[in-house]
Parts: C-alpha cells; sequence; structure tokens
C-alpha cells in the first residue's frame, strides 16, 4: 500500500449542469493532517462528500477529474465497489451531533452495524470491539453506555461516539467535516485533541473541513483554502499563515476578530441594573410528582453602562440568553430590573410598552429573526409606528432608509423580503430594525456566530461604529472570546445560570481568577484542554 | 460567499423614487400563482368553476317565468326586476301578473307588445301547468332535463340549486374558517391553561354525535338556509383549530415573534402579522376541502329531508327525488352529475392549491 492515501484531481462537481467546484486537486498522504478551508458555499463540504460519492447524484455530476483512494479510482465506481469504501477504508465524521445518530437505537447497535456489515464479526466480538472503540474515543464509562441512546448522551460525547463510528474499521483516511462547531470550546479543544491523538495511533490520514482558523493552525500540516468553487492556495500550514499568496487567504486571516473596544469613560452612567435576577423554569409538576426546578439564572446582579460593552460569555447552557430574555422582560423572572430610575421588573405590559424602545434585541441567527412573509421595509418601520403614531407613512419611509443606510445596505433593499438576502445582510437589517427607535442598549445574543469570518468582522466593524456614534450600552452574548475581547468593557463569566468571574475585560482576559475562565480561555484561544474541566 | 453591501453615499443624497412605496407581488406569491398554474387540470377546474358560479348568481336571468323584458303600448317593462301587477296590462287581477298563462300573452299581444323570454322559461319553482304527459316528464325540447314528480323544471332547479348549494358552502366554510383560526390561534399563541381547556373542549365539541343534534334541532325549529348555516356552524368550525393551533405553537417561540415583543407590539398585531401568515398556508390549502364538505353535509341533509324545507331548490332534495322515482332516471342521474361535477372540479382545485403551497416544488 503506497502512502498516497487520497489523490484527487482536477475535480469538477456539478448541479443541474451548474458547475459548483472547478478543477480541484490535492492529495494527502498517510499520517497528515489536510485542512479545507472555506466560507460557507466555497464548495468545502461538496468535494468532501465527493471522496465518498455521497452527492445526490440524481442531479450531481463530475464533468471531469478523478479521485484516488488508495490508488484507486472511485468517481464512477460501481455502488457496490463504494459500499466497500465507505466506512472501510474512508470514515466520516459529520457537523451535527444532534442528527448524525439514530436517535431510534442505543449507542451498541448502532457502532455493532458497522462491524457485522464490513467484518462479518458475531454479536460477542462486535460487543468487545465496541467497548473497545468507546474507551479508546474517550468515552467514560463505556460499558455503561452501550445501551445508552443518543438523547441521553451530551453533545461532545455524541461526537465522540460519531467518531468511534468512523473508526470502527480503522480506515486509512478519516474526514471530519466541521466536527466541532456545534460543540462548546472546552468540549471542542478536547475533541481536536482526541483526533490528533488518534490519528497518530492508528496512522490515519485526517481531512479536516473547517471554517474556523485557530483550528486549522492548531491541526494540520497542510492547508487548502477554497472559494467560489475554486482551490485557490495550498501549502504547508505554517508558511500560509505568515506569508499567504492569495488575496483571498489574505482577506480570510485579516478577517479574525481584532481590534479593541471602542473608547469609552469607564463611570459612565448606568442605563440599566440588574440586582438579585433569578429565572426558575419547573421542570415537572404534578399531583403526585415532587416539585423540580431549573434555576437557569441564578441571582445574578450585573450593570450596563452607557457607550460600553457587557459582554456575557458562557458554553451552552450557562443562562446567558435566558439572562437577556429576564432583562427584556420576555421571560418571568424574580429581583429587581432598573432602566435608568425606573423598576421595570413589575410593570405591566401596558406600562412597559412605552420603554421598550429604549431597549432592543438582534438575535442569532439571521434567518430565524426575521419575519418570513413581511417586507424589509415593514420589518423595519414596525417599531416606528409603535412608538411614533404620528410619524406619516413617507416619514417613517424616510426613517428606514436612512436607517438601512446607516447599517451599510442599499435602500433598495426595503421593498424585498428577507429570504433575497444572505446571513450577513439579514443581519445588518436586524440591527437596523433595532437602531430605528434610537434604543440605548442593544442586546446582542450572539449576533455573529452564525455568520462566516470575513462578514463576522464586518457586523463588529458596523457595531463598533454605531456604539460610537450613539453612545449606545450593548450586552453582547456570545461563547467566542475572540469575538467578545474585539467589543466588551466589561465581561461576565457565566457557568450553569450563576456569574463566576466579573470585571473589567482586559483584567480579566490578561489574568483570570476562576479555574473555569481559565480553562475556557485556555480552549478558545489555545484550543488546549485543562486538567480540571477534563470532566466530559 | 462574500457580502455584497452598498457603500452608503456620502452626502446622504437617495434617489427620490425609493422614498415611494411599491407594491409588487411578493417573489413567493409569484413562485406560488407559477405553481398553481402548472397544474393545468387545477387551473382550468378553477375558471370552469368560477364561471359556473358566476353565471348562477344571474339565474334569474337565465331560468325564470316572467320576461326579462317586454313592450307593451309602446312602453317597456322588466318583469324580472319589477313586480307589474295584472292591471298593468288591462287584465282584472291586482296581483302580479302570470306571464305564462294565455291570458296575459293575449294582452300583452293586443297591446301591440312582445316578450323576450329567458333561455329556459321556467323557475325552479314554476309548475308547468300546460305539460302533456305524466309527471316526472322524461327530458324533451320543453324541459331539457325533464320535470320533477311536481312538474317543475329540473334544469331550472339545478341552476338555482347550485348557485344555493355553493353559497352556502362558501359562507359556512368561510365563518367556520374564522371561528376556527381564531380558536386555533388563541389556543396556540397563548398556550398553557388556554390551550389544555381550549383543546379539552373542541374535543368534547368533536365527540358530540353531530347527525343526531342537527336532526333533532331542525325538527325544533322552522328551518331557513340562515338558520341552518348557523346550526351547522356550531359543529363545523372544529377542522382547522388543530392545523392553526400547531403552526402558533411552533412559531411563537421564533426569534422574530420575540423581536416584535421586544418592540412593544400588541399581542394581537404579533398574531395576525407575523404568525398568522405562516398557519395561512396549512389553512388555505385546507379550505377547497372544507368548501366541499360544507356542501355535501347540506345536500345530505336535504336528502334525508331534515335540511331546507320543500320550496328551496336543493339538490339533495332533487336526489331524493330520484330515489322515490327510480322510473325517472333523469332525475337521479341529473342530480348525480351535478353534483359529482361540482365536488370534483372543486377537489381538482384544491390539488392545486395544495401544489401551489408546497415548498419542495418549484415552477417550472
Amino acid at each position: 500500500m503506497s502512502d498516497r492515501i487520497l489523490d484527487m484531481n482536477d475535480l469538477s462537481v456539478a448541479f443541474r449542469g451548474n458547475e459548483v467546484v472547478h478543477n480541484v486537486s490535492f492529495h494527502i498522504d498517510r499520517g497528515e493532517t489536510v485542512s479545507l478551508v472555506g466560507e460557507s458555499g466555497s464548495g468545502k463540504s461538496v468535494t468532501a462528500l465527493s471522496v465518498m460519492q455521497l452527492l445526490p447524484y440524481q442531479y450531481a455530476s463530475h464533468p471531469g477529474g478523478s479521485i484516488l483512494v488508495d490508488g484507486q479510482e472511485v468517481v464512477g465506481a460501481p455502488e457496490e465497489y463504494m459500499l466497500k469504501i465507505r466506512g472501510a477504508q474512508v470514515g466520516m465524521v459529520f457537523q451535527e451531533p444532534m442528527t448524525s445518530l439514530n436517535p431510534l437505537h442505543h449507542i451498541e447497535k448502532q457502532i455493532g452495524e458497522i462491524l457485522y456489515v464490513h467484518q462479518g464479526l458475531g454479536i460477542r466480538e462486535a460487543r468487545e470491539r465496541t467497548l473497545e472503540l468507546l474507551e479508546l474515543v474517550g468515552l467514560q464509562r463505556a460499558e455503561e453506555r452501550l445501551r445508552a441512546y443518543p438523547h441521553e448522551l451530551s453533545g461532545g460525547q455524541r461526537q465522540r461516539v460519531m467518531i468511534a463510528m468512523a473508526l470502527a474499521n480503522e480506515p486509512d483516511l478519516l474526514i471530519a467535516d466541521e466536527p466541532t462547531t456545534a460543540l462548546d470550546v472546552t468540549i471542542q479543544a478536547q475533541i481536536l485533541n482526541l483526533l490528533n491523538d488518534l490519528k497518530q495511533r492508528l496512522d490515519m490520514a485526517l481531512l479536516l473541513i473547517t471554517h474556523d482558523l485557530s483550528v486549522v493552525r492548531k491541526m494540520s500540516d497542510r492547508v487548502c483554502v477554497m472559494t467560489d468553487g475554486n482551490l485557490v492556495e495550498q501549502g504547508v500550514t505554517a508558511q500560509i499563515f505568515s506569508n499567504p499568496q492569495h488575496d483571498y487567504t489574505k482577506h480570510l486571516l485579516a478577517a479574525e476578530p481584532s481590534g479593541d473596544p471602542v473608547s469609552a469613560a469607564p463611570d459612565a452612567q448606568v442605563v440599566m441594573a440588574a440586582n438579585g435576577v433569578s429565572v426558575v423554569f419547573d421542570l415537572a409538576k404534578g399531583l403526585f410528582a415532587s416539585k423540580r426546578v431549573l434555576r437557569a439564572v441564578d441571582n445574578v446582579t450585573i450593570a450596563i453602562r452607557q457607550g460600553q460593552t457587557l459582554g456575557i460569555v458562557g458554553e451552552s447552557g450557562s443562562g446567558k440568553t435566558t439572562l437577556a430574555m429576564a432583562l427584556l422582560r420576555l421571560t418571568a423572572s424574580e429581583g429587581d430590573i432598573r432602566l435608568h430610575d425606573t423598576s421595570i421588573q413589575g410593570l405591566k405590559s401596558e406600562a412597559l410598552r412605552p420603554l421598550r424602545n429604549k431597549i432592543q434585541i438582534v438575535f442569532q441567527d439571521p434567518y430565524g429573526s426575521l419575519p418570513p412573509r413581511l417586507s424589509v421595509n415593514q420589518i423595519i418601520e414596525a417599531g416606528l409606528k409603535i412608538h411614533e403614531p404620528e410619524m406619516t407613512a413617507l416619514q417613517r419611509r424616510k426613517a428606514v432608509v436612512d436607517a438601512l443606510l446607516e447599517v451599510g445596505m442599499d435602500p433598495d433593499a426595503q421593498d424585498r423580503y428577507p429570504h433575497e438576502f444572505s446571513g450577513g445582510q439579514r443581519q445588518r437589517i436586524a440591527i437596523a430594525r433595532a437602531i430605528i427607535l434610537r434604543p440605548e442598549i442593544i442586546v446582542l445574543d450572539e449576533p455573529t456566530s452564525a455568520l462566516d469570518v470575513s462578514i463576522q468582522a464586518q457586523i463588529i466593524d458596523l457595531l463598533r461604529d454605531l456604539q460610537h456614534r450613539y453612545q449606545l450600552a450593548y450586552l453582547f452574548i456570545s461563547h467566542d472570546l475572540k469575538v467578545v475581547r474585539a467589543l466588551a468593557h466589561q465581561l461576565v463569566v457565566m457557568k450553569d445560570g450563576n456569574i463566576v468571574e466579573q470585571g473589567p475585560s482586559e483584567q480579566i482576559f490578561s489574568s483570570p481568577k476562576s479555574w473555569y475562565t481559565k480553562a475556557l480561555m485556555t480552549a478558545a484561544f489555545d484550543l488546549e484542554t485543562t486538567d480540571q474541566n477534563d470532566i466530559d | 460567499m462574500t457580502d455584497t453591501t452598498v457603500t452608503p453615499p456620502t452626502d446622504g443624497y437617495v434617489r427620490d423614487d425609493t422614498l415611494l412605496p411599491r407594491w409588487q407581488m411578493s417573489p413567493l406569491t409569484k413562485r406560488r400563482w407559477a405553481n398553481f398554474k402548472a397544474n393545468k387540470r387545477g387551473y382550468w377546474s378553477l375558471w370552469t368553476i368560477g364561471t359556473l358560479v358566476f353565471l348562477s348568481l344571474f339565474a334569474e336571468f337565465i331560468a325564470n317565468d316572467k320576461p326579462l323584458m317586454l313592450k307593451y303600448e309602446n312602453e317597456w317593462y322588466f318583469p324580472v326586476l319589477i313586480a307589474y301587477p295584472e292591471t298593468e296590462f288591462g287584465g282584472v287581477f291586482e296581483t302580479e301578473a302570470v306571464y305564462s298563462s294565455s291570458a296575459v300573452k293575449e294582452m300583452i299581444r293586443d297591446g301591440d307588445g312582445w316578450m323576450i323570454w329567458p333561455l329556459i322559461p321556467f323557475s325552479f319553482d314554476t309548475i308547468d301547468l300546460e305539460t302533456e304527459g305524466a309527471v316526472p316528464e322524461a327530458p324533451s325540447s320543453r324541459h331539457w332535463l325533464g320535470t320533477d314528480d311536481v312538474a317543475r323544471d329540473v334544469t331550472a332547479r339545478i341552476i338555482y340549486g347550485f348557485r344555493l348549494s355553493v353559497l352556502f358552502g362558501i359562507s359556512l366554510t368561510f365563518f367556520s374558517a374564522i371561528i376556527g383560526i381564531t380558536v386555533g390561534a388563541t389556543q396556540g399563541y397563548f398556550g398553557g391553561l388556554i390551550d389544555l381547556f381550549g383543546q379539552r373542549l373542541v374535543e368534547i365539541w368533536a365527540g358530540l354525535p353531530v347527525l343526531f343534534l342537527i336532526i333533532i334541532l331542525t325538527s325544533l325549529i322552522e328551518p331557513n338556509p340562515v338558520a341552518l348555516l348557523l346550526l351547522l356552524l356550531l359543529f363545523n368550525w372544529m377542522a382547522l383549530v388543530a392545523v392553526v393551533r400547531a403552526e402558533f405553537l411552533r412559531t411563537r417561540n421564533f426569534d422574530y415573534v420575540n423581536a416584535a415583543k421586544a418592540l412593544g407590539e400588541k399581542d394581537f398585531t404579533i398574531m395576525t402579522r407575523y404568525v398568522l401568515p405562516n398557519a395561512m398556508v396549512a389553512t388555505l390549502t385546507y379550505l377547497p376541502f372544507l368548501l366541499n364538505g360544507s356542501i355535501t353535509t347540506l345536500t345530505s341533509l336535504d336528502f334525508l329531508g331534515f335540511g331546507l324545507p320543500a320550496g328551496y331548490p336543493s339538490l339533495g332534495e332533487l336526489l331524493a327525488q330520484g330515489k322515490a322515482n327510480i322510473q325517472a332516471p333523469w332525475l337521479g342521474l341529473a342530480g348525480f352529475f351535478t353534483l359529482s361535477i361540482m365536488l370534483t372540479l372543486l377537489v381538482f382545485v384544491g390539488e392545486a392549491v395544495r401544489d401551489a403551497f408546497d415548498p419542495r416544488r418549484s415552477a417550472t
């Protein structure tokens, strides 16, 4: 067997005659990690799926090129041959651990199936091998978990099971399609370490598809950069990062969130303060069941100052979004919430309405946060109709145009519908909807998480610009510490509904006090795990 | 993919026409209309049923026992629109003239006049006294589809009966949809106890033996179309509750609903403007079939004799006559074909509407 595991030559992919990947060539040798980097729509996943011949071939075709896996051509290979390749010579790990496991079968059955099919093992042998695999991928208490169903496992554990499945037949090549995108940073670090470790132990090749440059830098020996279906640059990782040749690579590298927060007076006026706010959800309630509650937010005290950004970081389930919903009075909570000197906690919805223009929100998912059936104009002007009822239709239209210009959009956009815009543009529309009311505070709930890095940088610049111009106070919720560092003046670290650490952001970034904050920082910036947190 | 944004003009200049609202069919609506038209069968069914309904609205001008217009002693009369006493034409009775009687015809001829008759010179309740054979009479050039057992023209009854069925069906569907959407929306949007109790109420209500209740109730009150409509409405509104409720339950947690709440929108506005459009797809897909159901309900009640009282042109009653007079097959056949063609056309339209709203289908 040669050392060249994968050799792709001039591969093109077309959907319904539309070529989406053009003449891509690269190769992977045994023991090597190659990253395929690019933004959404660059064709990186399509290229990877071609290796497995898993594209929807009723629409898709390969106008040209060849893919050699272990020296054997797979393009146009008969299905029976591919069945032997998939899962045996080439394994694959997908992005979504939630949907890539079958929810109706327990773990043993899902991993065992691969062993029956490819190796013809019996039940007992399969079980032993499954256990071995689960221990290999570091799933704790593997024996108990053989009978576990996917919903009983956390995201990181599911991803471990996925990797175990991919490794079941000791493939020569493991394709990992955004394996850590859906995971929290500390888990991400664990999974990356695991992949690296396994690659060395099993002496296989790893094709890593990702949009995250820090993952690339940590993991890969070589990098292939893709944009618009073209492979524009490839080379040794260190070289690409230090001396990018192609414009797009430079653009991508420059797009990493950077810069400092807008300068602001540290003793600026407090516009919003929360004192001992708790949000409690009933988990089980009934005549006979004992009452169980989840304290999603537990006794949190924060203050948001004019012109400043309060960053809230934490992993999923830490209660950061719930806290924002409580501050907006969109979910019931206890404790005192003040907007300037008015306590808004007890206000009825009628009394609260006139104050609603002071605090606005921008959500994470630019696809779910705009009503699909309303035009951009109708979406943005809705707030004006409520808070400035005396404005005429023409005045409102003028205001919408101004708001669109302010977020850097063409005013002609207003007679179009949300689905006609890209994710970044939609996020701009969502920001326009918030700023048209001239709020004092904007809650930004992961506003950049769903966006490509270059768009992310644009949105961060826009947010900084708006903050500077209107002295806006931001409550910035994110799990991405790099983005937070670029925006936040004050920082709150949350875990399990509690504040772990709180203070000026510079101070926390330079010398974190609690072990959790430290673990978070190491995981986010160095992609390394910290012992104390290694309890998955 | 890069973000294509436009740098704002630095001088703040905005083209005038961007300030003027422009109306246009949203791209989604356009695509749906194209999908609808792509289903040829449904498209032509819509035109056919639309034309038939439109024509039947003018039933009085197509089938009537009064002339469209007449000339009598150099004056114009419009008996279809205005009731003239017989004395107007030199007769003796002060009641409305019976234009089909030979006496009135003679009077008008004597006054140098003439009459223009509608295509079918009988109304739905005209009893043809001049008929020669035994009733029910077989189809002839005088009665195209024959007469029923009291010598009324079947063609005329079908035209009027079709109109009544369709209008009744449309009103019943319309009001059912309004109540159903309101209840479903309220339950789905507010959830919690409102949903819990609302849903139990709907379940109990839907469990009532509807047919028996209607039979009992129609024997208590004197049924007329409006009373019957209200009665059927009582038991017909639940059809849409489930779909609308499900759609509201799903949508109420979307970010854009939260964003609307953060803007300070009232619940009613959020329900109607933000959430309802999502539920409309399911609703509109359902409506043609609901309409079919409504028409069938009225027809079956009439067939059983618990529907509209005698004197109303009713397709169900025609079917009942066909059953009673098996020796006169034109009665049953006429009723059968009218109903089956009408219901089939509506199903075809319904299928096309379903296609139009199918997101997986793209107009080609």
